[in-house]
């Protein structure tokens, strides 16, 4: 990123763009000329010539949780209710690759989607739904060869060949590196399962999107647009010139790639995210591989409004920003749209709660008008003067990844991960100081309110069922085949001469596991943890007048005096959840308030959490959940700390963890719960407020 | 592993100070991740504490092996020592690492993660990682180091590793209170031997090139012999640096030979006793 620049007149946006209050004719003079045709090249009004002219968007709304038979009821219910396309999530062991008997996934089980161990699962998932019909994206990555191949075989034994499955399976592992977290095996191997499955798709399912290229991720841990859109496309090149290696053409695969954004608050600067990309993707596949087939250069993109914009303070703000959010989709061009519900910055969505966030689609799709021309916003001084800039601006960081040999070098070393962490990590300072304004957040607080119904999965009712229906898997399937075929997988890992995923269906077809054909292929990949540094010093400083932030500095000094060292804390995500944003940011603001901060590795059990909590002696441990499986797995720790002789040691919580459940956590010992937007000086405050209740002075 | 929620005051004539000495002794985890938090703490009061804990915590015998690992940052100390960890623990030892991560000058935090990088040792029991922040002042890591690692001893590790922040502060005085210091180098980062490198070259008896593998093998390969022969010319004796990769576990087992071998000669010439005396007399 270049300097940010001071404004002379207009208002510096978190993208380093200065807008100025005005826009005319001379800013687009240059840009106008050859660009005003959807459909044609180089696509900034549209990648198809008519749009919702002919047809609309697909509303797609992602959802899964609990067994498969329970999600298959909520899919059925929604195509009812309009939904137009399934969109599966999958629970966090099935992203990386454990079934759901495995002893490190107690509390994940169903809890964040829907868990999946064969393909008796993946059947029952689909029961009844006509899968040459409706088209399903798959969100998955770590997992993505059993999963796909599983949906595979399974839409073969119900009459469906591949040839006819429409869909997406998102196949992105370069982001899972930087952001998400649910990879399984390191980048190398795991670039080359990408390249086996757009090898295999554009062979056998021609109708199949190979890929789903997500800056959605990025934008969700605090990307500003332009590193959003840098990133993910340098994800595009990357994945293209995986391809190229296996000796395809780009023309034979090109077409089946596809894309998918986050659509946040700022509106037009979403507008012209959506226009920049399908410009910037079609010159530089252009210039880098010029293909001959048209269709390789268009960027077709799946969207989903913000999760991170959602508050759960005064939660029914949030249907105004998923309509806002949504109409940017719109207006950007978007093909397809996740429209989020208003609780999910508490809990999984109620079935009230889904079927609002369905209708905001079909109010903006029937009661608008907003259908009845292609690019409405196409030639306003200011969206094409915005777009091009933010173009612009993307380019250059493209440009310096390149620079350092592309994005798999770059993940390697963390930089996209470093540079996304850091301008989160402004912006919540600029929150946390109230120079950037929520609504119901930080200002204009409602002064009452309810506790949101939510639901409830039973995971240990859930665990039971899928426990059972493994055991009759494995009694019931021929032991020697799915032994040799998992053989072949391992083989193949070890040589590169045959493709992964046709061995994957295979295994799947003998009724191999997800778990069974993961770990077949990481007796010779291995199992991957990323160590990423994490950044110190960009929360604190500006704060460094801050009153408030001056006296918890004080405070945290006095500490250190009466206990002979600094206070120290362990911040730690338990179980499968990889979503480490707000750990990350509690830790680097902790850390700059003068705390000792431990910071736990990725995928801890509660054991091994208790443990180095014991061992480092630490005053506190800062737990953060976004996945539900919270109950079970803080329980579990605060009994596994007792164990260890370190039950004075105090545990608070932090993320997403609805009302209902906070008096079985404070009945087990938990200190205090931190809601999802608690400051970091609040969070602090709390955490420095319980030990000095409670820790004695000194060396106890 | 016993374990217990407070020190145990049971008798008028044994102070806590020596009821944790005990409980160390007896391989209770929680009461030697105190007593590291106790011989760390920097209340006037507690020095006095931590002497009387010290005083109580017998010499091992035979003697533990100390081992310091240093390097510059991003040489792959941490993995290194993970993978050197799980060997020694296969050849059935205890093992513990003390990982000193730096403390930041302006806020007085620091951030403690190498445990991330450690993912093999962390799920075993048989090894115990305390990482502690640098504080203010390099010397006072050093003593402080010394006094936890005379505790992990007490507790019955056979080897204790110590991890140093390898930017060139107080190398010298972490390599006095350990037997073998590794140092662990990276390959093209060797042109000039100024600075921290030669700092580093200077405190070392043992050298590894790491990331010897895939594409940098030959690159490694050829910065170790360029050490080997920088090596030899400062310190006037020929001097064997090995190329291993953490990463894929190769060369580790030479290393630990190289390691065993060094521990050996200075426990067999007597160089052991008396650097242990002498590092008595540091007290």
């Amino acid at each position: 990123m270049s300097e940010p620049k001071k404004p002379a007149s207009g208002t510096l946006t978190r993208e380093g763009i200065e807008v100025q209050p005005l826009y005319t004719r001379n800013d687009v003079a240059e840009l106008l000329s050859d660009e005003t045709l959807p459909g044609v090249f180089p696509y900034v009004r549209g990648p198809h010539a008519t749009m919702y002219t002919e047809k609309a968007w697909t509303i797609r709304q992602y959802a899964g949780f609990s067994s498969a038979a329970e999600s298959n009821a909520f899919y059925k219910e929604a195509l009812k209710g309009g939904q137009r396309g399934l969109s599966v999530a999958f629970d966090l062991p099935t992203h990386r690759g454990y079934d759901s008997d495995h002893p490190r996934v107690l509390g994940d089980v169903g809890k964040a989607g829907v868990a999946v161990d064969s393909v008796e699962d993946m059947l029952v998932l689909f029961a009844g739904i006509d899968l040459g019909e409706i088209s399903v994206s798959m969100t998955m990555n770590g997992a993505v060869l059993p999963i796909l191949a599983a949906f595979i075989v399974a839409a073969e034994e119900s009459g469906v060949p591949s040839a006819r499955l429409r869909g997406t399976i998102q196949n992105d592992i370069l982001k899972e590196f930087m952001v998400r977290n649910t990879y399984i095996y390191p980048p190398e191997p795991s670039l080359r399962i990408v390249g086996d499955i757009i090898e295999y798709v554009s062979l056998k399912l021609p109708n199949f999107n190979s890929i789903s290229i997500s800056g959605y991720h990025m934008h969700e841990a605090g990307a500003p647009a332009d590193l959003e859109l840098a990133f993910t496309l340098a994800d595009g090149l990357e994945y293209v010139r995986a391809a190229l290696s296996k000796g395809l053409s780009v023309d034979s695969f090109a077409p089946q790639l596809s894309f998918f954004f986050a659509i946040g608050m700022d509106l037009f600067m979403e507008v012209a995210k959506l226009r920049a990309a399908r410009k910037l993707w079609a010159t530089e596949l252009k210039r880098l591989f010029n293909p001959q087939d048209p269709r390789s250069l268009l960027l077709r993109t799946h969207c989903q409004t913000s999760g991170v914009s959602l508050a759960s303070g005064d939660p029914l703000n949030n249907i105004v920003r998923t309509t806002i959010e949504a109409l940017g989709a719109v207006l950007g061009g978007t093909q397809s749209l996740h429209t989020n519900a208003y609780d999910e910055a508490v809990s999984l969505p109620t079935d009230t709660a889904a079927r609002i966030a369905r209708n905001t689609q079909l109010i903006l799709q029937h009661e608008t008008g907003l259908t009845r021309t292609v690019d409405p916003l196409g030639g306003s001084y200011y969206v094409e003067a915005l777009t091009e800039a933010l173009l612009q601006r993307a380019k250059s960081v493209m440009e310096q990844i390149e620079a350092v040999g592309g994005m798999r070098a770059a993940v390697e070393r963390g930089l996209p991960k470093q540079m996304i962490e850091r301008a989160a990590t402004e912006r919540q300072a600029r929150i946390d100081q109230g120079k950037e304004l929520l609504v119901g957040v930080n200002c204009y607080r409602a002064p009452e309110q309810e506790p949101l119904a939510v639901r409830v999965i039973d995971n240990h009712a859930l665990r039971k069922v899928q426990l059972e229906r493994l055991s009759k898997l494995k009694r019931e399937r021929n032991a020697a085949d799915v032994l040799s075929a998992l053989a072949a997988l391992t083989e193949a890992a070890r040589s590169s001469a045959q493709n992964l995923l046709e061995l994957s269906v295979q295994a799947m077809r003998v009724r191999a596991t997800v778990g069974e054909v993961s770990s077949a292929l990481e007796q010779v990949f291995g199992r991957y943890q990323a160590h990423i540094p994490t950044v110190t010093g960009v929360y604190g400083t500006p704060l460094s007048k801050d009153p408030e932030w001056l006296s918890l500095v004080t405070r945290v000094k006095a500490f250190a005096a009466r206990h002979g060292r600094q206070p120290r804390i362990l911040v730690v995500k338990l179980g499968q959840d990889g979503h480490d944003r707000g750990a990350r940011l509690i830790a680097a603001g902790l850390a700059d308030l003068g705390f000792d901060v431990d910071v736990g590795p990725l995928f801890s059990t509660p054991a091994e959490a208790a443990a180095q909590a014991a061992d480092n002696d630490v005053h506190v441990v800062g737990v953060s959940t976004q996945a539900g499986a919270h109950l079970t797995l803080v329980v579990d720790l605060m009994r596994e700390l007792q164990l260890r002789g370190a039950g004075n040691i105090e545990v608070v919580c932090g993320g997403i963890i609805p009302e209902q459940d906070h008096a079985a956590l404070i009945a087990s010992g938990v200190r205090a719960i931190l809601g999802p937007g608690t400051r970091v000086a609040e969070s602090a405050k709390v955490i420095l407020d319980a030990l000095e209740a409670h820790a004695p002075p000194g060396v106890s | 592993m016993r374990s217990k929620l407070t020190l145990p005051r049971e008798s008028v004539d044994v102070g806590p100070e020596e009821a944790l000495g005990r409980s160390i002794a007896a391989g209770d985890r929680r009461a030697l991740a105190q007593g590291v938090t106790l011989v760390e703490s920097a209340r006037p009061e507690d020095r006095a504490r931590a002497a009387r804990l010290l005083e109580t915590v017998r010499e091992r015998e035979p003697p533990a092996l100390r081992l310091a690992v240093t390097g510059t940052p991003g040489a792959g100390k941490s993995t290194l020592i993970d993978k050197l960890g799980a060997l020694l623990i296969a050849e059935g030892q205890r093992i513990a690492v003390l990982a000193i991560d730096p403390t930041s000058q302006v806020t007085g935090g620091s951030i403690l993660g190498d445990k991330t990088r450690m993912s093999g040792l962390l799920s075993d029991a048989r090894a115990f990682i305390r990482p502690s922040p640098s504080g203010s002042a390099a010397g006072g890591v050093a003593e402080r180091t010394r006094e936890a690692l005379r505790l992990c001893e007490a507790a019955g590790f056979d080897t204790v590793i110590i991890e140093t922040l390898g930017v060139g502060q107080g190398e010298q005085a972490v390599r006095d209170i350990v037997d073998v210091c590794l140092v662990v180098l990276l390959a093209g980062a060797g042109d000039e031997l100024t600075g921290i490198k030669r700092g580093l070259l200077e405190v070392g008896d043992l050298f590894v090139v790491n990331k010897a593998d895939g594409a940098g093998e030959p690159e490694a390969q050829a910065a170790r012999a360029m050490y080997e022969s920088a090596l030899g010319t400062l310190q006037g004796r020929p001097t064997q640096v090995l190329a291993v990769s953490a990463l894929e576990s190769t060369g580790l087992s030479e290393l630990r030979r190289a390691i065993a071998d060094r521990f050996a000669e200075s426990v067999s010439s007597g160089e052991l006793i008396r650097e242990r005396s002498r590092q008595r007399a540091l007290v």
